[in-house]
């Protein structure tokens, strides 16, 4: 198992995109070429018809990531990118599920 | 139409004149179409698809718009690569149109296939697969808005053999406007106003400007605002002739071959305002002690290179032009003569220790920076100059004088040996009126010099400086000074380069002696058409000044044994 700098995080970068052949390959080579391990990498349909969802899930120090992001970014295909700490995305997930519960209990209470 | 008579009247609708290509089995749909358009777009058959790609940047670097270039599948597209990855890092637009196999063929192996989208997936700017004649227009349209807008770059079209054959109507397609692209960022008042109250309070600001000038046009609007701000400039290698010679704000070139002033004062200055540059790393030495005392803007159209190396106070995302246009009317009109006189006195330490020794020797062999002199002063400033990778490069950056913008074409961030010959092409080509004169070292020359061809057939009035040495001189530089003078694999033998330009039909003169020098460089340019002169210089020669690898900018080699 790979060791990780007290500095390093793993981060949950996203990416929204055009449907583009290569691209998810350019976008998976800009952290191969910073050596930056990818450890989960998720590639579907958002929400928004035409537009894809990239995620991918890597451990970085918060300079390299940022960097690799904003190199992301600018992709002519992509239309967004941004990154923030799995951890930090896992708690808000966590919240926002509680805070949906709580409503229901209280829209029952009521 | 087919879809190759599609993409020839798409080229045609985008302004393309000049097509530089080499035909082969999975272009040939193209090039059959081509026969017929020889009156409106001009194709130069180059002799290796290396020399293409340089040629087509040595063009575009003097029209300001994309060089095309036309090349097969398997080893024509591969043999393209050097010079893609070399126009990504310089910022050179660029259309790669490149062959490919049969729809059905891809990824089977086929002959002469290759997966082009992945291999330059890389170092494009963007990339795109064409397999029906239908999407032709529409993918060349894209392909030269991408390649000119924003920060420019290389763009490759993969068509495969059913995209060329393919019969669909053609209808012109225009692109001015990709959603998921946004190639002109604005800076918001805000920004702009932080960043004039900065250098409204700084008591030594210093600008350093690269290409991102040169390519927004920013020329006037830069000197506009050194002249109201008082402020003096420095030039990377590839910002040079944005600013003229004698500009008196212009205080040469930095980094690690560049003049003391700039280099010097960036470790004085109280505000570094870097203009369309990104820090390279022969600009910035070791970047632990690079203008740590300053505080810092950043002028740049590519978000992903603020804060990348350096981390400034203010990142400023936009283009030079409008950003510089502005500052110049927010900024206070000051004088600063203390700090104006700063680049005049390292100007004259620099002159005493190593520009007068260079160019006005006690005797021996000539010296690297006395032919650019000639050169320079035969010219007046007013040529193209071209360069190779190498001493004569760094040579030539030194010596020149530039009174002109896009006059200097040059690997800067590749550093592509090679480059010389094939680009000098493209921007005679590309300027048949102008002087085009070429630096080029007996390493480089021998890298492309298959191209001499490509002068002899087309007529191309290239004056070529051979900077003969016998050696690969930039690493036997580096073999002397950091590795003990083991000089591996650097002593050079050359052919007979009379010979070689007789055999190209080329004129040539050789010149050894310093008596020699000014009438040879004369008879040069007087001569019309190409012209090959193959200067002996010194063998055993070092180009100073030299910040050496791990070093800050300010701790410079003025020769082999001073520093400052």
């Amino acid at each position: 198992m790979k060791i990780h700098g007290d500095n390093e995080n793993l981060y949950e970068v996203t990416a929204y995109t055009e449907d583009s052949l290569g691209l998810l390959y350019s976008i998976s080579g800009i952290f191969a070429r910073r050596s930056l391990d990818i450890y989960k990498l998720l590639c579907y349909p958002s929400a928004i018809e035409g537009v894809f969802k990239i995620k991918v899930y890597v451990w970085a120090t918060p300079d390299l990531i940022r960097q690799a992001v904003l190199q992301i970014e600018k992709k002519v295909d992509v239309i967004k990118a941004y990154f923030e700490i799995d951890s930090q995305r896992s708690k808000r997930e966590v919240a926002e599920v509680k805070d949906i519960l709580r409503n229901r209990e209280e829209l029952k209470t009521n | 139409m087919t879809g190759a008579e599609i993409l020839l009247e798409s080229l045609i609708a985008q302004g393309a004149e000049t097509v530089f290509g080499y035909p082969g089995g999975q272009i040939m749909p193209v090039y059959d179409k081509l026969y017929d358009y020889g009156d409106r777009i001009r194709h130069i058959l180059v002799r290796h698809e290396q020399g293409a790609v340089h040629a087509a940047q040595g063009y575009a670097r003097i029209k300001g718009a994309p060089g095309v270039v036309m090349v097969t599948s398997g080893p024509g597209a591969t043999n393209a690569l050097t010079g893609i990855a070399d126009a990504l890092i310089d910022s050179t637009p660029l259309v790669v149109i490149a062959g490919q196999v049969p729809n059905g063929a891809l990824g089977t192996d086929a002959f002469q296939e290759t997966d082009y989208i992945g291999l330059t997936a890389p170092i494009t700017k963007w990339n795109y697969q064409i397999r029906s004649a239908e999407d032709v227009a529409h993918a060349v349209a894209r392909a030269f808005y991408i390649a000119g807008s924003g920060r420019p770059g290389p763009v490759v079209l993969d068509m495969t053999k059913d995209a060329q054959v393919g019969i669909a109507e053609y209808v012109p397609a225009k692109c001015d406007f990709i959603r998921s692209y946004q190639p002109c960022p604005v800076p918001d008042d805000s920004i702009l106003d932080r960043a004039a109250r900065m250098i409204d309070a700084a008591e030594r600001p210093l600008v350093v400007f690269g290409h991102g000038v040169m390519l927004s046009g920013a020329e006037k609007e830069l000197a506009a605002f050194l002249s109201k701000g008082d402020i003096p400039a420095g030039s990377t290698l590839l910002g040079l002739s944005c600013l003229d010679s004698d500009n008196p704000h212009f205080i040469g070139m930095v980094g690690m071959h560049g003049n003391l002033a700039p280099n010097v004062m960036t470790q004085q200055c109280d505000l570094l305002i870097a203009v369309g540059m990104r820090f390279d790393d022969r600009v910035t030495g070791t970047l632990s002690s690079y203008a740590c005392q300053a505080k810092k803007i950043h002028i740049d159209i590519d978000p992903a290179e603020l804060d990348k190396l350096v981390r400034v106070d203010l990142p400023v995302l936009g283009d030079a032009r409008y950003v510089l246009s502005e500052l110049t009317a927010r900024i206070r009109e000051v004088k600063r003569p203390e700090w104006m006189m700063r680049p005049i006195m390292e100007a004259s330490v620099e002159k005493h220790k190593v520009i007068d020794p260079e160019l006005h020797p006690a005797g021996g062999m000539l010296k690297q920076g006395e032919v650019v002199a000639a050169v320079a002063e035969a010219c007046g400033g007013n040529a193209v100059i071209v360069t190779d990778v190498g001493q004569h490069q760094m040579s030539a950056a030194r010596y020149s004088r530039f009174h002109n913008s896009r006059s200097m074409i040059t690997s800067g961030g590749l550093g592509t040996m090679g480059f010389g010959l094939p680009a000098a092409i493209g921007a005679k080509i590309a300027a048949p009126e102008r002087t085009v004169c070429l630096f080029v070292g007996d390493g480089g020359i021998q890298m492309t010099i298959q191209e001499l061809g490509t002068i002899m057939q087309e007529g191309t009035g290239v004056k070529i400086v051979l900077l003969d040495n016998n050696w690969l001189g930039n690493v036997r530089q580096w073999q002397e000074l950091f590795f003990g003078s083991r000089y591996s694999f650097t002593r050079m033998m050359n052919p007979d380069y009379s010979a070689i330009a007789a055999a190209y039909g080329i004129a040539y003169k050789r010149v050894e002696k310093r008596g020699e020098l000014a009438s040879a460089v004369r008879q040069m340019f007087e001569t019309d058409g190409a012209f090959l002169l193959d200067v002996h210089v010194e063998e055993a020669f070092n180009v100073f000044p030299m910040i050496p690898p791990g070093k800050s900018v300010d701790q410079i080699m003025l020769n082999e044994t001073d520093w400052i």
